[in-house]
């Protein structure tokens, strides 16, 4: 790890652009369930906040999306059509609730049409996919922008990060320095956790969040919510 | 080395299980029926008319030890129809060495339907257990299963703390995946205790219905209201999903079956018929 700033100033710029929360996807109004998480009081304050953001980042976004983020890398890289379309499938396939593969979708198009826009050809076909993986177009953003892959298994982990933050500090409620405590955390975990999704063979990528599935699930008939997941 | 892995597997068991099941005449009847070792059928039951046979299948007497290998492939052909279940929960047991594997490859031919009812698989603690559901649907096969996993026995107040526990369970529908949940249950694993996780519950559940269309997801919601565990219904693209998580196996099977009683009119166009071996 280390972006050689020297070597090529664009790429360390490029992945800040594309884990912005200012990219334009429309991901601020997911939760990805812990606005249910914390309707059930499972997360009720800056700890429990913590322990489920810092958890599932390790344990299930590293364990899944990272792993196909990479095999989708490679696909790019080798045009290869069909293993995009296999990872695609099977990433859809893995979502475990509606507003889960909904979000993913959405976050997907919403990004096959930047970078459409920001003329990125390749992206075009996915823009009408039938389900659009968020990974597949944030992989072929760091393919074409020349971001090393572990640098954006970084910079994909952040950013699930800080959007689970954003969702905390409005729905728990936490402090905006809470917020930055819990990164500070996050910060220290992320290292060996892309190290660990990097080398894991197809057989070894397994992740199941059982309550979180439930909970995502429950979030369908909430009465009140401010997130659509 | 002394030992290897395939050295020990030989003092298990090997067992294998091979079913066809097709369409006769307007009768579904079991055409091809081999099996190894203690796993077995009995003669099918006809409940409900020819159509549909109930397929009771027994697992080895006294459990699943490691190195054990079970192996189950059934081949329902196009247009048959079957349900199966099991007589008694599986039980995994407590192993030193070598984990012990159960593979299940399930395949739907066109217009064939497969109901999948088994009872509970119960992990002993300190067992190690590779389990495997594989579901392949042609074009308008339609399924309905359920996998209930007890970790430990909380009956006996039995914590699920040493050994491990893979299991996948997917749903492939014309060479595409539908639905893949592939689970990894180690001792320290966050995931026993962790609130997103299985928060400290002993028993889950997963229920799948290959279906598009949404309209009893509500009716699931407002039928299975469990006391004690957790119960959710939601719609997938080409799935209707249903999960239980708590520490009831006896709940979570009244979860699912309830379930199943709207599911099967609702999908299979049939009345719901029990099995008997449920009510024993």
């Amino acid at each position: 790890m280390g972006i050689d700033i020297k070597a090529d100033g664009t790429a360390l710029l490029r992945l800040l652009q594309l884990t912005s929360p200012a990219l334009p996807v429309g991901a601020f109004a997911y939760s990805q369930g812990l606005e249910y998480a914390v309707h059930a009081r499972w997360v009720h304050d800056e700890v429990t906040a913590q322990e489920w953001i810092c958890s599932l980042m390790r344990e299930a976004v590293a364990r899944l999306d990272v792993p196909l983020l990479a095999r989708l890398y490679h696909a790019w890289e080798n045009d290869d059509e069909e293993a995009l379309h296999y990872w695609s499938a099977y990433l859809h396939a893995s979502r475990e609730a509606r507003e889960l593969q909904e979000e993913d979708m959405h976050l997907g198009s919403a990004l096959a049409r930047l970078l459409r826009d920001l003329a990125l050809p390749r992206a075009l076909p996915w823009v009408t996919h039938p389900h659009t993986a968020y990974p597949v177009l944030f992989a072929l953003a760091a393919v074409e922008w020349r971001i090393a892959l572990p640098e954006a298994a970084h910079g994909y982990l952040w950013a699930w990060c800080e959007a689970q933050v954003a969702a905390a500090i409005k729905l728990v409620p936490l402090g905006q320095t809470a917020g930055q405590r819990i990164l500070s955390r996050v910060v220290i975990e992320i290292p060996a956790a892309v190290e660990e999704a990097l080398v894991l063979s197809d057989d070894e990528i397994a992740y199941v969040a059982p309550r979180l599935a439930i909970g995502s699930a429950l979030h369908e008939n909430q009465y009140s919510r401010l997130f659509r997941s | 080395m002394s030992h290897t892995l395939i050295d020990e597997r030989d003092s298990g068991w090997r067992a294998n299980l091979n079913l066809v099941i097709e369409r006769r005449a307007a009768r579904a009847v079991i055409t091809h029926r081999s099996h190894c070792g203690p796993l077995r059928v009995q003669r099918p039951f006809y409940p409900e008319g020819d159509e549909l046979c109930h397929v009771y299948m027994l697992h080895p007497p006294g459990g699943v030890v490691g190195g054990d290998e079970l192996l189950i492939e059934l081949e329902m052909k196009a247009g048959a129809s079957a349900l199966f279940t099991t007589p008694a929960a599986g039980k995994f047991y407590r192993s030193g060495g070598p984990g012990a594997r159960q593979t299940q490859n399930l395949r739907v031919a066109a217009n064939a339907v497969l109901e999948w009812l088994p009872q509970e698989t119960i992990i002993y603690d300190g067992a190690r257990a590779e389990l495997g559901t594989r579901v392949e649907l042609a074009h308008g096969a339609r399924f309905i299963g359920w996998e209930i996993l007890c970790l430990g026995r909380p009956g006996s107040g039995e914590v699920f703390r040493h050994g491990g526990v893979r299991q996948r369970l997917e749903l492939w529908r014309e060479g595409r995946p539908l639905y893949i949940e592939r689970a990894r249950y180690e001792e320290n694993s966050a995931v026993l205790t962790a609130s997103w996780g299985l928060a400290g519950c002993s028993v889950s559940g997963t229920l799948l219905c290959v279906a598009d269309a949404g309209e009893y997801i509500d009716q699931l919601r407002e039928t299975v209201l469990p006391a004690a565990g957790l119960f959710s219904v939601t719609q997938l693209d080409g799935v209707i999903v249903c999960r239980y998580l708590g520490d009831h196996a006896e709940e979570a099977r009244w979860c699912f079956e309830t379930a199943w009683s709207v599911l099967r009119p609702a999908y299979l166009q049939r009345p719901v018929c029990t099995p008997r071996i449920w009510a024993t």
